[in-house]
C-alpha cells in the first residue's frame, strides 16, 4: 500500500521554478530519501503535501486522500519537522510542547518525558535561550510527540551533533519498527544510505532518479586519486566506468563507477606514491547525473 | 480553542497597556475639563474667535466646550483613533505574525484548517477589542458623570461608544484582510496604519473642506461623527448599512484570500 503517492506534482512561485511534474510513491512502513542539491525543490514538495503551499498542477495523496482538500484530517496522523525550526520565542519548551498535543486528541504527557528524555532535552528552559541544536530536538520531539503514522522530516540532522544524530536515527528506526513511515529529505548521501529503503534524487525541481538503496549501492561511484612516480599516459585511466577524468602531472583523480575490482587491479599495475579512493560527495554525482541529461 | 487561548494570552500584556493608555487620556482630559469650566462661558467666546480651520484640525467642530459631554466629544476623535489604531493592528498582526515569526510551519502543519485558525484568531481579537470598548465605556462614563454636574451622559456616552465599537471593527478585519492578502507579512501592519491614517485625514479634510463633503462615504471616521451621535440625530441608518456591508465584506474576504494562497515559508 503507497501511504504517498505524488503525481505529476509542479509548483511555480510566479515566474520561478518550484518543481516540475514530480511524481514518486511511498510505500506503507518504509523509510524514503528524497535528496538532492540546496534549492532542488525538496522543501516545496513536502511543503506542498502538508498544503502549506497548493500546487499549480498535478496532486498528492496521503492515505489515499487528497492532500490539500483533506489536509487537516490527515495531518492527525502526521509528524513533521521543518527544515529551520522557529517557534513561539516566549514560550517554555514545555508549553510549546503542550501546545503541540493539544492539537492532537491524545494524552502526549509520557511520550513528551520520554522523547525529551532520550533527546536529553531540558523542558523548563526558553525556546528563545536555545541553541540551534537544542532547537532541533524541541522540533524532533514536536514532531513524534503523538505517535504519527506518517513522519516528514525536512534535513532533520543539520544542526545536531553526530552523537544526537546516532541517537535521532536510533529513534526514528523504532518507530519505523513499531509501523510508522518515514520519509526524509537530506542533502547528505551517506546518511540516507545508511537509513533508507529507497531514495528519489531530484535535480532543479525535477525527479532524475529513483531507486533502491541497494541499487543505488551497486552502482557505487568512488571518487579515486592516484600520484603516480612517473608521468602517466593520459589514457591509461580512460576505460569502461571512468568519468571525469583529470590528469595534471602525477596526480590523476577521476569517479568510477562498476566493478572496483577492475579500477584496484589498473591501479596495482603501476608504480603509485600514493592513493585516494573516497566516498564522492553528492554534488560530484549529480554532476555526472547532469552530464548525462545533457 | 487551543489557538483563541494562545492569542489571548500573547495579547494580554499589549491589552493592558492600551488600557491603561485609554484611561490616563481620559482622566487627564476630563481633568483639564475641570479648569476648563472654570472659566466659564468665556471658553466659547475664546473658540469663537478661532479659525474654523483650526477648530476643525483640533476636532472641535461645533461643540459647547462648557457642558461635559461637548467636551467628551472633542476627546472621542482621539479615543476613536487610539482605539482604531489597536484594532488595525491588531488585525493584521495577528494573522501575518505566524508568517513573520516563522512559526506558520509549525501551526499549520497540525490538524487543523486554515479556516479553524482564522476564527480563532478573529474571535481573540474581538474579545481584544471588546474589552478595550469595556474599558473605555465605563471608565468615559466615570469621568464624565464626575464632572458633568448632573447633565444625562448615559445615552450620549453610550452612542458615541458604540460608535467606536463599529469603528473597531471596521478597523481590525480591514487589518486582518490585509494580512490576508499581503505576501509579505511585515508589510501588513504598515500598510494597515496607512490606509487607517489617510481615512482619519480625509475626515478632517472635509471637516475642513465642504466640496470634498461627497467624499464622506470612504472614511469610516465620518460615519460617526461625534456631533451627529451626540445631538438628537443619532445614527444614520445609511452609515449603520454601509458599515455592516464593510465588516461582511472584509470578514468573508479575510477568509477567502487567506485560505486560497500560498503560505510564506
Amino acid at each position: 500500500m503507497n501511504v504517498i503517492e505524488i503525481n505529476n506534482l509542479t509548483k511555480n512561485y510566479g515566474k520561478e521554478r518550484g518543481i516540475i511534474d514530480v511524481s514518486f510513491n511511498v510505500e506503507e512502513k518504509e523509510i524514503f530519501g528524497f535528496i538532492g542539491p540546496n534549492g532542488a525543490g525538496k522543501s516545496t514538495t513536502l511543503r506542498t503535501l502538508l498544503a502549506l503551499i497548493y500546487p499549480t498542477s498535478g496532486s498528492a495523496k496521503i492515505f489515499g486522500k487528497d492532500c490539500i482538500k483533506y489536509g487537516p484530517e490527515i495531518k492527525k496522523e502526521i509528524g513533521y519537522l521543518p527544515s529551520e525550526v522557529f517557534y513561539y520565542d516566549k514560550m517554555k519548551v514545555i508549553d510549546l510542547l503542550k501546545y503541540s498535543a493539544s492539537f492532537y486528541k491524545k494524552d502526549c504527557s509520557k511520550r513528551i518525558s520520554e522523547l525529551a528524555d532520550a533527546m536529553d532535552l531540558n523542558l523548563n528552559k526558553k525556546i528563545d535561550d536555545l541553541s540551534f541544536g537544542n532547537k532541533k530536538k524541541v522540533g524532533i520531539v514536536q514532531g513524534l510527540l503523538h505517535e504519527p503514522k506518517l513522519i516528514i522530516l525536512d534535513e532533520p540532522t543539520s544542526g545536531l551533533d553526530p552523537l544526537m544524530q546516532q541517537k535521532f536515527f536510533e529513534l526514528l528506526q523504532e518507530e519505523n519498527k513499531k509501523g510508522a513511515t518515514i520519509l526524509f529529505s537530506s542533502h547528505i548521501l551517506g546518511e540516507v544510505q545508511r537509513m533508507c529503503n529507497r531514495v528519489a534524487i531530484i535535480k532543479e525541481g525535477r525527479i532524475i532518479q529513483l531507486e533502491k538503496i541497494s541499487a543505488l549501492q551497486e552502482n557505487n561511484y568512488k571518487k579515486i586519486r592516484v600520484q603516480t612516480t612517473v608521468k602517466l599516459d593520459e589514457n591509461y585511466f580512460n576505460i569502461d566506468g571512468v568519468s571525469n577524468l583529470v590528469v595534471s602531472q602525477n596526480m590523476i583523480s577521476f569517479l568510477f563507477k562498476g566493478n572496483i575490482n577492475t579500477i584496484m587491479k589498473k591501479i596495482s599495475e603501476i608504480e603509485i606514491i600514493n592513493v585516494w579512493v573516497e566516498e564522492p560527495d553528492l554534488e560530484e554525482i549529480f554532476l555526472h547525473f547532469y552530464e548525462k541529461g545533457a | 480553542m487551543n489557538v483563541f487561548k494562545r492569542e489571548m494570552r500573547a495579547n494580554r500584556k499589549a491589552l493592558i497597556i492600551w488600557s491603561i493608555g485609554v484611561i490616563l487620556m481620559i482622566a487627564s482630559s476630563m481633568g483639564k475639563y475641570a479648569g476648563l469650566s472654570a472659566s466659564g462661558q468665556s471658553i466659547n467666546d475664546l473658540l469663537a474667535e478661532m479659525p474654523q480651520s483650526l477648530k476643525a484640525v483640533m476636532g472641535m467642530g461645533t461643540f459647547d466646550l462648557t457642558m461635559a459631554i461637548g467636551y467628551f466629544g472633542v476627546l472621542f476623535i482621539y479615543l476613536a483613533m487610539m482605539a482604531t489604531i489597536h484594532s488595525a493592528m491588531l488585525g493584521a498582526n495577528i494573522i501575518s505574525k505566524e508568517e513573520r515569526d516563522k512559526t506558520a510551519e509549525f501551526l499549520f502543519s497540525k490538524p487543523i484548517s486554515r479556516n479553524r485558525i482564522i476564527s480563532s484568531k478573529l474571535l481573540a481579537s474581538f474579545v481584544n477589542i471588546l474589552i478595550l470598548n469595556l474599558v473605555t465605556f465605563v471608565s468615559s462614563i466615570l469621568m464624565v458623570q464626575k464632572y458633568s454636574k448632573g447633565e444625562a451622559v448615559l445615552g450620549d456616552i453610550t452612542r458615541l461608544i458604540l460608535g467606536m465599537f463599529i469603528l473597531q471593527l471596521i478597523f481590525l478585519f480591514i487589518g486582518t484582510v490585509i494580512a490576508a492578502v499581503c505576501k509579505h507579512p511585515k508589510t501588513a501592519p504598515t500598510l494597515a496604519a496607512g490606509i487607517l491614517l489617510i481615512t482619519f485625514m480625509l475626515s478632517i479634510g472635509i471637516d475642513l473642506n465642504n466640496r470634498l463633503e461627497k467624499l464622506k462615504y470612504l472614511t469610516p471616521f465620518k460615519y460617526f461623527d461625534a456631533k451627529n451621535l451626540i445631538s438628537s440625530q443619532g445614527f444614520e441608518p445609511v452609515y449603520m448599512i454601509l458599515s455592516v456591508l464593510l465588516i461582511a465584506v472584509l470578514l468573508s474576504a479575510t477568509y477567502v484570500f487567506y485560505k486560497h494562497r500560498d503560505l510564506n515559508v
